[in-house]
């Protein structure tokens, strides 16, 4: 029978469980797991050129990850009850992983970061080499949250979670170049014009780093959506959502174009030596990340599963 | 539980009675009956699907809930304990049939529990007592000489949904296969607290 003779009369429309603070909540812990990485990346190379940003993201990871779970608290609908989560925890929950790594890796940063301040550097090598599992758990376990929640087509694919790693990596380093570009605008007279220009160097590979991580980031999602349009028919559902539907221009006008494709021609193409451009670049890769947590989120539940 | 197709007219009956028993405040449901109209005049007909839990025997609420505030009961009822659930809502993001839904009164998540305040005082739940053409069929699988058992044996049956592997204990006798598969049109919005609304 065409389809076109079937019409759903009547049937309810149902709730949308998570909605803006868990994007927001995913966004900060990738802004987190990023930032960690680079700067265990740092200290490792330990050298001296590198100390500035190996500190900048030392302080930035433990604390944007002290707000990442204020988002979680507040959605949750009965925010006093979150002990409940580790007393009544559930092995087969991801949730349950995430609320005890959600504890354990802030206060394995914090260490790190003092560490990393009084100069400890052997000490700050091997927290280092302990935290960076945990900073990619950490970050890791948000993408199986969706992805085991197994009846939502957009979600329930083993990609998802390095989906969110590597756009995690795209967001994290994004921040880390504004943050270390106002610092060496502003905040850095001590320091001579020599080391001056070392340090804008440094910002300028930071952000070329940045824009290779997004072309592997765009081919996750070219991937994930290729697959998606041919599987089955939730799937081609969720697929055309995103690409034609009502969350098309948030996903191909802001998360690929704005937040993919011009960060990617500010950073490597004429205007690569210009700080100012690389800054608009990591803010609009910010704002791209921002709105694929938000099509993620918001698109995986969009379609009535009844 | 089944439910008769051939019997139903789609009164809405057992939606009215569940609201009642279960004090189901407005907006959301734990029963409805979903209605579909399909080919061209003259030959055209509905179709009627009452949706309720399908208190499933490997669910994935379960598995998902991280405080264990979702447990299956002794007897397969699958509940919500009112006091551990902090809310998280995960369990609504993983039904695949979109049963559960937030209390907006009590801030707590709630579904179909198939009436157990009544089973357990050895009555039907509320939809099976309302129904007016016993479309509804309610009882323990494992007696042979039940009427289920019976219905389950001698009728062809379907559930929503088998290739999510979550074995539902509902099932249903001449199923439109339209309406037991997803609305396509239609988009889900946020009931209260609405930071965006969808439809756009």
């Amino acid at each position: 029978m065409d389809n076109t003779d079937v019409n759903v009369v009547y049937s309810v429309q149902h709730q949308l469980p998570l909605v803006m603070y868990i994007a927001q909540y995913f966004f900060f812990t990738g802004l987190s797991a990023g930032s960690f990485v680079i700067s265990v990346v740092a200290t490792m190379l330990g050298r001296k050129e590198f100390k500035p940003i190996g500190r900048i993201t030392a302080v930035l990871a433990p604390v944007l990850l002290i707000i990442a779970p204020l988002n979680l608290i507040a959605d949750l609908g009965q925010p006093l009850r979150f002990w409940h989560l580790f007393f009544f925890y559930n092995w087969t929950s991801p949730i349950t992983y995430g609320s005890f790594l959600l504890t354990l890796y802030p206060i394995m940063g914090i260490i790190y970061a003092i560490m990393v301040f009084t100069n400890r550097g052997t000490a700050a090598k091997i927290l280092g080499i302990i935290g960076v599992p945990l900073a990619i758990s950490v970050h890791g376990y948000t993408g199986f949250i969706l992805a085991l929640a197994k009846a939502r087509a957009l979600w329930n694919t083993a990609a998802m979670p390095t989906i969110f790693l590597v756009s995690a990596m795209v967001s994290g380093i994004g921040f880390v170049v504004v943050v270390a570009a106002v610092r060496w605008k502003w905040f850095d007279k001590k320091t001579t014009e020599e080391q001056r220009a070392k340090d804008k160097r440094l910002i300028i590979q930071l952000a070329q780093f940045m824009a290779y991580t997004i072309m592997l980031d765009l081919f996750l999602i070219v991937s994930d959506i290729l697959v998606l349009l041919t599987a089955h028919a939730d799937a081609y559902q969720a697929g055309m959502l995103i690409l034609t539907g009502n969350l098309a221009p948030i996903f191909l006008g802001v998360e690929i174009f704005l937040g993919s494709i011009v960060p990617m021609v500010l950073v490597l193409g004429p205007t690569r030596k210009n700080l100012t451009a690389i800054v608009i670049a990591s803010i609009l890769v910010n704002i791209g990340v921002y709105a694929m947590r938000f099509v993620m989120v918001i698109g995986g539940q969009t379609i009535p599963l009844s | 539980m089944v439910i008769d197709m051939r019997r139903c007219i789609g009164c809405h009956a057992c939606t009215v009675a569940c609201k009642a028993e279960m004090a189901v405040p407005l907006q959301v449901n734990a029963t409805w009956v979903k209605i579909v109209e399909k080919g061209p005049y003259p030959s055209a007909r509905r179709f009627y699907l009452p949706r309720l839990c399908n208190n499933c025997t490997n669910p994935i609420c379960v598995r998902n809930c991280p405080t264990q505030a979702s447990y299956k009961r002794d007897d397969g009822i699958v509940v919500v304990d009112p006091h551990r659930c902090i809310c998280c809502k995960y369990c609504i993001a993983s039904c695949p049939y979109d049963v559960r839904y937030v209390n907006p009164f009590k801030e707590i998540v709630e579904k179909c529990y198939f009436c157990q305040h009544r089973v357990d005082a050895g009555l039907e739940p509320a939809c099976v007592e309302s129904c007016p053409t016993r479309a509804m069929v309610f009882g323990d699988r494992n007696d042979d000489k039940s009427e289920i058992s019976q219905l389950l044996a001698s009728n062809a049956t379907t559930v929503l949904k088998k290739e999510m592997e979550t074995e539902p204990n509902v099932y249903y006798i001449a199923g439109d296969e339209t309406a037991m598969s997803n609305d396509e049109k239609g988009i889900n919005y946020r009931a209260e607290g609405a930071f965006i609304n969808l439809r756009l």
